[in-house]
């Protein structure tokens, strides 16, 4: 009798295959790269245009920066909702429980979505980033300041995908999807970027000011101007870290369980 | 008439299920407190409060948004074997059609209703007396009519209706951020002034916004009526043609 022993790759090798399948739908469906480009880079211009004049009158700057932040972030958000549509219909329709018993490394399917994720997000920032240059935003931090800027909503987007698989697997509804969509938006642009903390209602401060977005924004508005802020940097990443950690671990279970379960 | 009645009945139960007329009614609830916390000191409205100045533009970004829905409605319907079904009964080709504008004014009322409940809190007020309420009203309501044949006529046409709405999405934000319903026209950059000053959104909220107030510009009001009318008439012809289009698509 042969064993026939099946060929092993690295992990490494077998997530980007599952990330290469994903942005070949995300090109023949171009629903994704709208949402996580034309979108925010819209939005940047707009949302500028609105507030520019009436930001330099309070603070003095035009708070481009923050601007760009907060697009960079929505947008790298929007579009892990709209990856995520497709993931109720895979988990139905057999798919997921397909890739589960392929002779691959059973994280490797999880781990190539937020690889194409991250790459994903990694082009959408360097193209708001762009725009928002030609708009006039300077970075006064130096290069590594610019690198750390982009890499910023790389890894919020990661560790944000994985929670919205999450819902998606748990709640297997669109509503909810964009329920979600509607918090984390508001998450943004109910931040310290949106305006000065000070010219928030007094009761509405302390959820501000503690969000995550809050702080990241902060960070990312430090590294545009003036190079490495320790506090608000210290706080992004350790936002970054507990909830992958514990989403991380979530979401390995109910992957598990999804694609048991599938028909 | 009765084939009417059934068939909105049928499109205000399923809102309720889809949740459709719950967001409906959640959009201009968010949207205002939204801009009105984040906006309310960053933007200066000279003489009247930020609330009074920015809820035209959340009634009208209200409707927008409901229109987008329409537009996966009226896809969706179009597609799905009901649908189909529903050309072999006994009743005018225009019947469900009908039904679905009549859902989105009930909708658009609805909408209303909440941007004024939660408007009120916060220092709005009708300040120009019922006769200028009705006519806010009735504006409000034409333009939902308006924009829910435009999203009629899109969605039966529309090949992927997903993305077609996601698409319509970047236009609807142009117009209503851009506009003096969020801002004054001197809060924006100059070289984009003259667009936010004469683009419809602005022309209606500044209409909707003296209705409120009580106090209305004939030029002003003139253009909105052009505006609403035309995009009513319009809009309201592609989408019945639409429907005769589809008659013997399939089946």
């Amino acid at each position: 009798m042969t064993v026939v022993e099946p060929r092993r790759f690295p992990l490494a090798a077998e997530s980007a295959v599952f990330a290469g399948r994903l942005m070949t739908r995300w090109r023949r469906n171009p629903l994704v790269p709208l949402q996580s480009l034309l979108f925010p880079t819209i939005l940047l211009i707009i949302y500028y245009m609105l507030v520019s004049k009436s930001m330099t009158r309070l603070t003095g700057s035009d708070s481009l920066d923050t601007v760009v932040s907060m697009c960079a972030l929505a947008g790298g958000m929007s579009g892990s909702l709209a990856a995520a549509l497709s993931i109720p219909s895979e988990r139905d329709n057999g798919l997921m429980s397909r890739f589960w018993m392929m002779p691959v490394h059973r994280a490797s399917a999880l781990t190539g979505t937020l690889l194409a994720e991250a790459a994903r997000t990694v082009v959408a920032t360097v193209v708001i980033t762009a725009v928002g240059m030609m708009l006039g935003m300077r970075f006064h931090g130096g290069a590594a300041a610019a690198l750390m800027f982009v890499a910023i909503p790389v890894l919020w987007v990661s560790v944000y995908a994985t929670v919205v698989i999450v819902v998606a697997l748990r709640f297997q509804s669109r509503a909810i999807l964009t329920w979600f969509s509607t918090l984390s938006l508001g998450a943004v642009f109910g931040s310290s970027g949106v305006a000065p903390l000070e010219l928030f209602p007094a009761w509405i401060r302390p959820v501000i000011q503690y969000q995550p977005m809050s702080a990241t924004i902060e960070a990312m508005k430090n590294l545009a101007r003036d190079g490495f802020a320790v506090r608000p940097l210290l706080l992004t990443f350790a936002w970054i870290l507990v909830i992958g950690v514990v989403v991380g671990t979530i979401a390995m279970r109910t992957y598990r369980a999804a694609a048991q379960s599938g028909g | 008439m009765t084939a009417l009645v059934a068939l909105t009945e049928r499109q205000v139960r399923a809102s309720v299920r889809n949740l459709d007329i719950v967001f409906a009614v959640l959009v201009p609830v968010l949207t205002f407190v939204g801009f009105t916390i984040g906006l309310r000191n960053v933007i200066d409205t000279g003489g009247i409060s930020y609330p009074q100045y920015v809820l035209p533009a959340v009634v009208v970004q209200a409707m927008l948004f409901g229109a987008l829905n329409t537009t996966d409605l009226a896809a969706q319907e179009k597609a799905s074997e009901f649908g189909v079904r529903l050309r072999t009964f006994p009743i005018s080709v225009y019947s469900p059609m009908m039904a679905r504008m009549l859902y989105c004014l009930i909708r658009g009322a609805l909408a209303l209703i909440a941007a004024f409940a939660v408007a009120y809190p916060f220092g709005f007020r009708m300040d120009g007396g019922p006769g200028f309420g009705a006519m806010f009203v009735v504006l409000s309501l034409t333009l939902t009519l308006a924009l829910s044949f435009g999203a009629e006529a899109t969605g039966t046409r529309a090949k992927r209706s997903d993305t077609s709405s996601q698409l319509l999405l970047i236009p609807q934000l142009l117009l209503v951020l851009l506009s003096t319903g969020m801002a004054p026209v001197e809060s924006f950059p100059t070289w984009v002034q003259p667009f936010v000053e004469y683009q419809p959104i602005s022309q209606i909220t500044e209409t909707l916004r003296g209705f409120a107030s009580g106090h209305v510009e004939g030029t002003n009001l003139t253009i909105t009526l052009v505006w609403c009318l035309g995009l009513l008439v319009g809009l309201g012809y592609l989408a019945i043609q639409g429907q005769g289009r589809q008659r013997g698509r399939r089946g």
